[in-house]
């Protein structure tokens, strides 16, 4: 009767086994369906420059940066936070970093909207904002010459001289009022300016070079801020593009001026 | 009184500090706010419509 009972306890056994096997069977089955083969990355598109607009860029030397990488831009090239904010595209054999010209025409483009916003919204209010632009380089003072005689009145450019006080000291004569944005070239050399904009709390937009810092700067368009035909360049598409925004201009070849009519006429002086 | 948030570090923006705000570059519909700090670091900034990543 025992053997009796154990064989019947094993049969049970065995059945309800047999049932789960089946259903874990079932189961494994189900999800060999369920999971893909292969999951490949997305590439990302990337979008080809246009071939005049490259060697527009390149003929100029607007991507030579310099042997010095500093501050935020070597944080982010080297542990590769983002993608987008990162504006060094190599470094040659001999050390020199070199600026992605990518990044400087993208940036060009968003810094003439933010331009052009600014100068719209000033024609809006009773007191019109204004945009003050400050070079203590020599070869920048004949672009934002030209940058705010294009744009208009509107535009101030402090190329002589940045006097202390400008943004800050209602009292002086040099005193401006509502300005709405500072744009300097070179954080480096512009320190007056940006520290005004910083106490007076004023956004500012600045071309940044390699050996350049990223503070109290707002927007930054990565260039070449030494060269005299990188400058000339930098303010002659800024001031096209500007234009085109704000509708006094419906294409780039209605634009008047050339490049040429943007560049600094001083000619360096060769040493012996 | 409501006190503006920092678009890089999230810290509520006291009123006596150097902070600045400015509508967004590429999109400009978002004000995006920077405290005295994060300016002063060059802390980056998102916009939360457009994903612009700043300065």
């Amino acid at each position: 009767m025992s053997e009796k009972k154990d064989d019947g306890l094993k049969e049970d056994f065995e059945e309800d086994f047999k049932e789960d096997f089946e259903e874990i069977e079932e189961e494994e089955v189900e999800e060999e369906f369920i999971i893909p083969v292969e999951e490949k990355p997305e590439e990302e598109e990337v979008e080809e420059m246009d071939e005049e607009i490259k060697q527009m860029f390149l003929s100029s030397g607007i991507h030579i940066g310099t042997k010095i990488l500093s501050g935020k831009l070597r944080n982010i090239h080297l542990n590769h936070f983002s993608a987008s904010n990162d504006f060094i595209y190599r470094q040659t054999n001999y050390g020199l970093y070199v600026l992605n010209i990518r990044r400087t025409e993208e940036r060009l483009h968003i810094a003439a909207k933010w331009i052009a916003k600014f100068i719209e919204e000033g024609k809006t209010h009773d007191e019109s904002s204004k945009i003050v632009i400050s070079s203590v380089r020599r070869y920048g003072k004949e672009p934002i010459r030209k940058f705010s005689e294009v744009l208009g009145k509107n535009v101030i450019a402090r190329d002589i001289r940045f006097v202390p006080g400008s943004l800050t000291n209602p009292n002086m004569e040099a005193y401006i009022r509502n300005v709405s944005l500072v744009i300097i070239v070179d954080p480096h050399a512009d320190k007056q300016a940006l520290k005004e904009a910083k106490i007076a709390r004023i956004p500012v937009l600045s071309l940044i070079d390699t050996d350049d810092d990223l503070a109290n700067v707002d927007l930054a368009i990565p260039a070449n801020n030494r060269g005299k035909k990188a400058l000339g360049l930098v303010f002659f598409l800024l001031a096209r593009e500007v234009l085109r925004l704000i509708g006094q201009i419906s294409s780039d070849e209605e634009f008047p001026y050339n490049r040429e009519d943007f560049e600094s006429k001083i000619v360096p002086i060769m040493r012996e | 009184m409501i006190m503006e948030q920092c678009s890089c570090c999230g810290r509520k923006i006291t009123p006596y500090e150097n902070a600045v705000h400015f509508p967004c570059p590429n999109c400009g519909d978002v004000t995006i706010w920077r405290c005295e700090k994060c300016r002063e670091a060059g802390n980056s900034y998102t916009c939360i419509k457009c994903d612009f990543l700043g300065p």
